[in-house]
């Protein structure tokens, strides 16, 4: 049954309005990583302001509702604004050219995505516009987040905002689990998998159980402050441990969501830059994975000083510690795909190695606060920002830093400058570790997190100065990396297709990649499948070694499980059965349509959000939009219907 | 090869760093800080920083090999030619050798953790003297303190004992709060509806820093409190102290104008004269009524749970330990709370400033000076000094209870057998006083009463002062005490 085409789907490719009803996976990439990008500047300037203050005790530069309200936004800016979708820009640039794919399992769903994580961001930081930014910390601690003791409507903002952009995360997640599971290139089973798609799809599988978590308790803590409901409210007897270790439940996997697609990124930067294979694919691989399991039992570290009970705090002091077991076995493979190799110091793997140097220290002290008679003198210190920066900054930043000046040139065609970006990794390198290594001892000499200021004779001034020059050292490193963007738009050396000597498939295919992807659907016959096309002769001793049983060279899609059967039919699908019309000018090539009704419905949910602050005529505005979208959406035909009428989920 | 490269020059560079790394940690670290957790004032730090220190060397060791394998492997295996490198794909007696030893390592940190996590978590040791229970009380954004078994109440300043074990119950009336003095113990958590529990012994006396470790709101940076260790005999004067009136003020004097001034404008909220008998346990329903008071009308009430005054001249800061406690600066205090600390509840409730619109105090300068001066003139009077009332009237008995109760006797000597206040309980005196000494019971307590010195009892110090009482009222009193059974 043909629908009348009152819906019509766009096609303009050009300007405003193809940006706006994309449903690209590389545009939307793009989208996020120029989002996420202006959103770290402005976590960074939070963060330069509170550096500012901080410099000299007894400082008055910053007056404390104002500091409060920046360190707020700036954690919950740089871990729900910068690291996820700057993620997720990654994972939406790279997963379908990594597993052979010409987009996500679904584009439409996957515009929504960003539409509301932009909103959602947008909603989030209005709050600043009518001065009533979120001022209850990025852990929004009942019962300091509730009404009675926060009467402003900053934390409502808060709760709102990250509960539309949990919608965006979820959906995401989904969408990159369906996707790795089903549109794999034929022969790539999930041992062949990158490990940047591997950590993509533990990553999304975190998403979906965690942000759920997170969502209960923010719907509570919303109701509690807007219809006076007691769930987290001590004063009528609701209990505040409670918000602790719900929050937590989300949070600590939420480390794992912003950490792991990090290691992903420099397990791909590492054996391109070493000319090695990723040293013990499967153990690193498998490791990963046990991150992700394992971090679910350890979320009540953040609370050892709650008074939760020796026997509870001895076995999340243990399940702490064994986390640190899987970590340092990624540590060791990534050594590993280092020695022996032959290593270009390129930016890209300065990034990278600078990654596992910044991130070990960050375990390290990891261990230490493991150590719960340890952590009641850290908790709360200064001695646990420095740890969460080294994870997340040394860590997390670092990696997508690598990350951006390896695919850059795929992505955009032409090289980044490699001596500025040089300038830009040593500058903060160097910035960021006189940042925070000083951390370390303030919290080691009792300064608390969360303070706008000290007094002078507490003896934390000069440590305090080197760590705010620090900061400006890190962000001028910023700023170089501007300028190389800039200063290598303009210079435009062309990439070619393969710059590095690249081993996965998204260096098969021209820079920037078609709009489709692959003319032909590869088949993969190998992990790094791209290197051993290249380079055959060395197959036989990458499969050579104790582990020949498992792994003889394959031919062909000999592995492929059912699953991979019902992919490789689903991607011969996309390759050839389709016969539609030349929209597109790619033949027979199947791309899914774009449409407008993403943004439409994230700007109906957005408008239903912030009409929640008690607006109700805004509420009605938004149900309409959000409907409008909905329907569309549902409604809209396919611009090439097959001629056998088969839908594709599109 | 052009460079030989010498892995033992490298590695001693690479040996060198770290430690000068570590070197200047532990040096930065000055325990002479206020706040440092490494100037160990007690056992509770102590363990805790040693076994920092535990971890941080083997920590030190592991950064030393894998930060010095990244660096070797770096230069080691810098290209040098365009020879594609061994296509290794792994090697599993490698990774079950990492997989193993990290994990002995673990387990070598965690069974000093688990000990310590049951040893400082148990509450207070039990051997090593009389424990001092106290309870501390988190507000926006001050401490209050309670000694229910001296029946004190006091906040900001915690004072206590040198060389005695004290458990504290921590709790919070209204937010998260965190207890915590680095010299002498980690932080614990005060958290409404979930009492938890610290202890530690304080070893020296001094002044221990102390501040809240949980964001708790605006004046979260000024929420700060010491602790104050004395010897047990300065101790025992303090809790004494704390039950004994001050002395009457000059009529017409600025500290007398103060006082009502006081009664007027601050009394309310901040109770003074808990040196009065069962004072404590008023204050606490007081404080509880004050807090619900402001709950049924968080905008607008005129009523909020405030610090308690009594012996106020002793404190060493206002402000909850954040200004040094000077006339100078609790002027400026009374004046404008918001010039020295932000979001006092005292400015944004109390009628005296709310009846102002640019919430100063609603005083004249004289009127401030007058409550500062009063103020810095409650300190415990000089009891030696006053002469004890003239009681007329009733049986010898009758009178002795009156006196007993109006100069004091109860704030230091329980009439309860098994509550120890400061002094002995006098419960059943009559019988144990005869084999104390070779005097009658009646000679010993007339003795006990005129040279409190001449005997001590087992396991408490003299701290005990008495007022000018005249050699017959002195019989009432005997008369009485040997009545208590």
């Amino acid at each position: 049954m043909r629908l009348p085409r009152i819906f019509p789907r766009p096609t303009s490719e050009h300007g405003i309005w193809s940006w706006v009803s994309t449903v690209d996976h590389k545009r939307i990439g793009t989208l996020y990583a120029v989002t996420s990008f202006l959103w770290f500047l402005v976590g960074g300037v939070e963060a330069l302001l509170m550096r500012l203050q901080l410099s000299q005790a007894d400082s008055t530069l910053i007056d404390p509702e104002t500091f409060n309200q920046l360190f707020t936004m700036h954690g919950t800016t740089m871990v729900f604004l910068v690291v996820m979708p700057l993620s997720a820009a990654f994972f939406n640039w790279l997963v379908p050219l990594q597993i052979g794919a010409r987009d996500v399992a679904f584009p439409r769903l996957n515009a929504l995505s960003y539409w509301i994580f932009l909103f959602g961001s947008l909603f989030l930081n209005f709050s600043w516009v009518v001065g009533d930014a979120p001022n209850g910390g990025w852990f929004g601690y009942a019962p300091n987040s509730h009404v009675a003791y926060n009467p402003t409507d900053g934390m409502t903002y808060w709760v709102i905002g990250l509960n539309i952009l949990g919608v965006a995360s979820i959906a995401a997640g989904l969408n990159f689990i369906v996707t790795i599971l089903n549109m794999r290139a034929p022969g790539m089973t999930l041992t062949k998998m990158p490990v940047f798609t591997w950590m993509t799809f533990v990553t999304s599988v975190l998403i979906v159980l965690a942000l759920p978590v997170l969502t209960v308790a923010l719907i509570q803590l919303q109701v509690d402050r807007l219809y006076g409901t007691n769930f987290y409210n001590s004063a009528a007897g609701g209990d505040p441990v409670l918000w602790q270790h719900v929050f937590w439940l989300f949070g600590h996997p939420e480390v794992y969501i912003l950490i792991l697609p990090a290691m992903g990124i420099v397990s791909e930067i590492l054996p391109v830059f070493s000319r090695k294979p990723l040293f013990g694919y499967s153990f690193l691989v498998f490791a990963g994975v046990a991150i992700g399991f394992m971090g679910w039992f350890v979320w009540s570290h953040h609370m050892f000083t709650v008074g939760l009970g020796p026997a509870a705090n001895s076995a999340f002091a243990i399940s702490t510690m064994a986390i640190a077991i899987p970590t340092g076995v990624k540590i060791f493979n990534w050594l590993g795909t280092m020695w022996g190799g032959s290593i270009r110091f390129s930016t890209a793997m300065l990034f990278a190695i600078s990654f596992i140097a910044m991130f070990t220290i960050g375990g390290l002290s990891g261990v230490m606060h493991a150590s719960v008679p340890t952590d009641a003198q850290q908790q709360d210190t200064y001695f646990v920002v420095a740890h969460f920066h080294y994870v997340l900054f040394g860590g997390a930043i670092m990696a997508i830093f690598g990350g951006i000046y390896f695919w850059w040139p795929k992505a955009t065609g032409y090289m980044l400058s490699e001596g500025w970006g040089k300038a830009n990794w040593l500058i903060m390198l160097i910035g960021f570790n006189l940042q925070f290594a000083p951390q370390h001892w303030l919290g080691l000499d009792g300064m608390p997190r969360r303070v706008f200021t000290y007094a002078e004779n507490m003896g934390w001034e000069n440590t305090n100065m080197y760590a705010s020059a620090g900061g400006f050292l890190m962000a001028l490193g910023v700023l170089l990396f501007i300028i190389n963007v800039f200063y290598s738009a303009r210079k435009r050396v062309p990439a070619g297709d393969d710059p590095w000597d690249g081993r996965t498939l998204e260096w098969t295919m021209s820079s920037p990649p078609p709009h489709y992807n692959f003319a032909t659907i590869p088949v993969v016959e190998h992990r790094d499948d791209f290197w051993f096309k290249k380079y055959p002769e060395t197959i036989a001793e990458y499969y050579h070694d104790d582990h020949a049983g498992e792994l003889t060279a394959p031919s062909g899609a000999q592995f492929d499980d059912d699953v991979d059967m019902a992919e490789d039919e689903h991607a011969e699908a996309h390759a050839s059965d389709h016969h539609g019309d030349d929209d597109h000018g790619h033949g027979d090539i199947h791309l899914p349509d774009m449409s407008y009704y993403p943004f439409i419905l994230a700007l109906g949910l957005t408008i239903v959000g912030a009409g929640l602050m008690t607006i109700i005529p805004v509420i009605i505005i938004g149900t309409i939009v959000l409907l409008w979208g909905l329907i569309g959406w549902s409604m809209e035909p396919v611009n090439d219907p097959a001629p056998d009428g088969a839908a594709h989920g599109h | 090869m052009q460079h030989r490269f010498i892995p033992s020059r490298f590695l001693k560079l690479a040996l060198l760093v770290p430690a000068l790394a570590a070197t200047f940690i532990i040096a930065a670290c000055s325990p002479q800080h206020p706040q440092s957790t490494f100037g160990y004032a007690g056992p509770v730090a102590r363990d805790q920083g040693e076994l920092f220190l535990f971890i941080f060397w083997i920590a030190v060791f592991v950064f030393i090999v894998v930060e010095g394998a990244i660096i070797y492997a770096a230069i080691r295996y810098r290209k040098r030619d365009e020879k594609i490198p061994k296509q290794v794909h792994g090697n599993t007696k490698l990774e079950i050798t990492w997989t193993i030893v990290p994990s002995i390592v673990i387990a070598i940190i965690a069974v000093p953790t688990i000990i310590g996590i049951w040893e400082q978590q148990r509450g207070a040791p039990t051997d090593q003297g009389d424990i001092l229970e106290v309870e501390a009380i988190g507000h926006r954004w001050w401490f209050e303190f309670r000694y229910p078994n001296q029946e004190v109440v006091t906040a900001n300043e915690m004072h206590v004992p040198v060389g005695r074990p004290v458990n504290i119950k921590l709790t919070s009336q209204d937010v998260i709060h965190s207890f915590w003095v680095p010299k002498l113990a980690g932080k614990v958590d005060m958290v409404p509806l979930n009492d938890n529990l610290i202890w530690f012994i304080a070893e020296e006396p001094g002044i221990y820093d102390g501040q809240c470790a949980e964001f708790c709101g605006i004046a979260h940076a000024h929420m700060r409190f010491r602790v104050i260790a004395h010897p047990e005999e300065d101790f025992q004067n303090w809790i004494a102290g704390m039950r004994t009136p001050p002395e009457p003020f000059e009529a017409g004097s600025s500290a007398q104008q103060g006082q009502t001034l006081f009664a007027t404008h601050c009394k309310t909220c901040h109770t003074d004269d808990s040196w009065r008998q069962d004072a404590y346990s008023l204050e606490i329903q007081q404080q509880d009524s004050r807090w619900a008071t402001w709950l049924a009308d968080i905008e607008d009430s005129r009523i909020v749970s405030a610090p308690n005054m009594t012996n106020y001249s002793q404190r060493h800061f206002l402000g909850a330990g954040i200004k040094e406690n000077s006339r100078e600066n609790l002027i400026r205090w009374i004046t404008d709370p918001n010039d020295i600390k932000i979001g006092t509840s005292m400015q944004d409730h109390a009628a005296v400033y709310q009846e102002r619109a640019d919430n100063k105090a609603n005083l004249s300068p004289q009127e401030i000076e007058n409550i500062a001066d009063y103020l810095l003139a409650l300190k415990p009077g000089d009891i030696s000094q006053i002469v004890a009332p003239l009681i007329t009237g009733g049986t010898p008995e009758e009178r002795g209870e009156q006196l007993f109760i109006s100069i004091g006797c109860n704030a230091c000597h329980s009439l309860d057998a098994d509550t120890t206040i400061v002094g002995p309980s006098l419960v059943g005196i009559a019988d144990r006083a005869g084999t104390r000494t070779s005097l009658s019971a009646d000679d010993y307590l007339r003795q006990s009463i005129n040279d409190p010195g001449a005997y001590i009892v087992d396991g408490f110090t003299n701290s005990m002062v008495v007022p000018k009482i005249p050699p017959d009222q002195v019989n009432d009193l005997i008369a009485y005490i040997t009545t208590l059974e």
